[in-house]
């Protein structure tokens, strides 16, 4: 048992190292991890094997907070280690084949976002004003690239609480291109002048919708609204077999998030006395001595106030008109077909 | 028995006629001096008088049918007993009303056939209707299981796609066993021209539902498929046990299956509702309380069939919540609903769910308060064809006294409303739920969205 315990260990240790790579997104580092995690297995027989590594993707999912895409790759790969034909001589053999093949998935994969970024081109005009929301690599690419030979403006939501808005704007300004942050409550007001949105994913689900960071629903909605398309950019290797119903549904939601805390507590924090957790206060306190008055710590959100909310939300299908990823220009309905295809098959 | 010459035409109904009553030939020349109407009431006081006395025989007939019939023979018996009085009062009736009846025209056998000429044009709109009819004597040699399922078919006593779909098939298995290939045939290539006066018979007592059309398919694949040198008790055996896997794998295992997937689709502190009753969501809704989950259900239902309140017996004997309503009341119920469910006759290649009437209301007012509505459905419901409203294909329910539930202030007669001239009772069985007012369909392949329906059997390479 010890030894599939280091095994294990290892396993979210590969993870991690692999996530280090700036190319690689969290389906990808699975996939790598768990195809290393096949060589390193003491399993003698296929079902074994199989089993070991819904283990290991179980051990990934408790790692972190938002196992979505991650889940994606590890089922991604599970499937194609149950489906890989049994042709070499030895287990062995097979288990470093199996590496080999994942290995170069996950370096074939990393070129799909070129192919995503040429799709696109496509769909962007000269002179087009575009939309977009945090910060997504393959949506940087597709950016990027049409940067080249046409002129487009962009408009990047801050993405409250991590900001991550702002990283892109910086990239975006440093390779030339002209972009505004617009604030997270302010994409009604910029909607009219936006030519299409474009945003990243964090995972394509099987009823054709979209997870991904918070406020892309949102923003779907207010397009939709504005009858300006959505499109969704998402490698394949993000699809995945789930089908939320609502927000609620989503493996990421757990009571914690939009629960409401008794009066007293917020009050209390609000007058800044000692109730709050341990790690809440001195934050506090040492907003409130570095900036000027109490009232800007406390128009800001807590860290205790932001553990309320969601990470990711889920755009219904019916909001999105296409969905580019290396298999092709999908709508949605035409991503749950796909998916029926590859794991019904 | 009447499907074949169904079509309302006129000359073909004549020539048809012509043999069977002996007053026909007088008449017929007469005809051409009358106008269209009185032609067509001729023909229907005719028919009605045809149909009755078909009904009188059907006991001598079923019984005379089924040479020593082992078990089977009581319930045809007291089934048919049944018939002739229920039919005796609207078939006595109709040839002493003026009126023609367009059921009666429709198709054949009219079990009530009074409306005036103006009304009967209003509603001709929905003569192509399947009726519950009686089982008129039967053609060729039907075997005695058959007679009993056709009985059991058109008295509602087996209703719900799945429950009719294993009846058949198993009444195919008894009807294989007994078979004997006749002399220089083989039974690959003659077994079908046995089953097919059988299953005619079936489809003559209530229209044959998809999943049946599909499962015969599929045995018809089979038969065909029979190597011609196996023995032909192996053969037969190989067949029942190529039945008894259909039933095990397309049915058995896949409601297991949606049941353990809609499971995860209950919370706690869900309020669950369904409409009438389904096989398949009971099972879900008893799965989700063995697991333990806290929520409650409203059952709404509706009249003619009330076929909720059996669900509900069941629900609240398990010892979940619930609540009970009519159709009518949906709309006061619909904003503490958080999850629909459910069940299903058929699934259209575009992703339209055929289902008991009321299931279309209950699905769009659940859409229009974003509320989730999941429809549970086995894949072998699918049907290739493509429906875009229900008026092109429909039952009408049996005619049942609807006030049977409720407490009588008047006598039983006053209500009788179907004995009113200018009046037309209409209660189609089933509607059509569009695929924009479904949110996902629970398959035993998995959660899907209504409109990739159709990619499953090219994903499975298979037919459904």
């Amino acid at each position: 048992m010890a030894s599939g315990e280091s095994s294990k260990f290892n396993l979210h240790a590969t993870y991690l190292k692999n996530l280090q790579n700036h190319e690689i997104s969290p389906p990808l580092a699975a996939i790598l991890s768990l195809s290393e995690l096949v060589v390193n297995s003491g399993a003698g027989t296929m079902f074994e094997l199989v089993k070991e590594l819904h283990e290991g993707a179980e051990v990934l999912k408790k790692s972190t907070t938002n196992p979505i895409s991650l889940n994606a790759g590890c089922e991604l790969f599970i499937a194609f280690v149950t489906l890989f034909p049994h042709e070499s001589d030895s287990f062995a053999e097979l288990k470093s084949e199996l590496m080999r093949q994942g290995q170069k998935y996950a370096r074939e994969a990393i070129s799909y976002r070129d192919k995503i970024a040429e799709l696109t081109l496509g769909f962007i005009k000269d002179d087009s004003v575009i939309l977009t929301h945090s910060y997504s690599r393959v949506v940087m690419k597709a950016l990027l690239h049409a940067h080249k030979t046409k002129r487009i403006s962009v408009y990047v939501t801050e993405a409250r609480p991590r900001g991550l808005g702002i990283k892109t704007y910086e990239e975006l300004t440093a390779a030339g291109i002209p972009c505004t942050v617009v604030l997270d409550s302010a994409v009604a007001y910029v909607m009219d002048k936006v030519d299409f949105v474009l945003v990243g994913s964090e995972a394509v689900v099987e009823s054709g919708g979209l997870i991904n960071a918070v406020g892309s629903s949102q923003i779907a909605i207010i397009a939709k609204a504005s009858n300006k398309p959505f499109y969704a950019l998402a490698e394949s290797y993000k699809f995945h077999r789930l089908f939320p119903l609502s927000q609620y549904d989503l493996p990421t939601h757990n009571p914690n998030i939009l629960s409401f805390r008794s009066p007293q507590i917020t009050a209390a924090q609000g007058s800044a006395s000692g109730v709050s957790p341990d790690n809440q206060t001195p934050a506090i306190n040492d907003i409130s001595t570095f900036m000027t008055p109490a009232i800007s710590s406390s128009r800001t959100m807590s860290a205790d106030q932001i553990v309320c909310n969601p990470d990711v939300d889920y755009t219904r299908p019916n909001l999105i008109s296409l969905v580019f990823s290396d298999v092709g220009t999908l709508t949605p309905e035409a991503i749950s077909q796909y998916l029926v295809a590859m794991f019904a098959g | 028995m009447a499907p074949a010459p169904s079509l309302p035409v006129h000359p073909p109904n004549g020539p048809t006629q012509a043999p069977a009553d002996a007053s026909a030939p007088p008449q017929q020349r007469s005809q051409k001096q009358m106008t269209k109407a009185e032609r067509r009431e001729l023909q229907e006081a005719q028919r009605a008088a045809k149909a009755a006395a078909k009904a009188n025989a059907a006991p001598n007939g079923a019984g005379g049918q089924s040479k020593q019939p082992p078990k089977a023979a009581p319930p045809p018996l007291t089934a048919a007993a049944r018939k002739p009085g229920k039919l005796a009062d609207p078939v006595l009736k109709a040839p002493s009303t003026p009126g023609t009846g367009r059921q009666a025209h429709a198709r054949g056998a009219p079990p009530v056939a009074e409306s005036g000429p103006p009304n009967a044009r209003g509603l001709r709109i929905f003569s192509h209707f399947g009726l519950p009819k009686p089982v008129s004597v039967a053609k060729g040699d039907i075997h005695p299981t058959i007679l009993r399922l056709a009985l059991q078919f058109s008295n509602f006593k087996i209703t719900g796609a799945n429950a009719r779909c294993i009846a058949t098939l198993n009444a195919f298995k008894t009807v294989i066993q007994e078979y004997v290939t006749p002399p220089n045939n083989t039974l690959s290539r003659h077994l079908m021209t046995h089953l097919n006066p059988q299953i005619s018979h079936l489809v003559a007592a209530r229209p044959m539902s998809v999943t049946m059309g599909n499962a015969i398919r599929q045995l018809k694949l089979e038969i065909s498929r029979m190597d011609i040198d196996l023995p032909e008790q192996d053969a037969k055996d190989a067949l029942c046990q190529k039945i008894d896997n259909y039933i095990r794998d397309r049915i058995i295992i896949a409601d297991q299956v949606i049941e353990e997937t809609a499971t995860r689709k209950i919370k706690d502190g869900d309020v669950i509702l369904t409409f009438a009753r389904s096989s398949v969501v009971q099972k879900v809704i008893l799965g989700a309380m063995e697991e333990g989950r806290q929520f409650s259900v409203i059952v709404v239902d509706s009249r003619p069939m009330l076929e909720g309140k059996r669900l509900l017996s069941v629900l609240s004997s398990a010892g979940i919540q619930c609540t009970y309503v009519l159709l009518p009341a949906l709309g006061s119920v619909i904003s503490e609903v958080s999850l629909v469910l459910l069940g299903a006759h058929s699934i259209h290649a575009n992703g339209a769910v055929y289902s008991r009437a009321g299931t279309a209301l209950a699905a769009m007012m659940a859409k229009r308060h974003s509320v989730p509505v999941i429809v549970c459905c086995e894949t072998y419901k699918y049907s290739d064809t493509v429906q875009l409203d229900s008026f092109t294909k429909n039952e009408l329910a049996p005619t049942t006294d609807n006030f049977s539930s409720f407490p009588l202030v008047k006598s039983r007669d006053a209500l009788l409303i179907q004995n009113q001239i200018n009046l037309e009772i209409l209660n189609p069985l089933y509607d059509l739920t569009p695929p924009t007012s479904i949110t996902a369909v629970v398959t035993e392949v998995g959660v899907i969205p209504p409109n990739s329906i159709s990619s499953i059997p090219v994903a499975l390479g298979r037919l459904l």
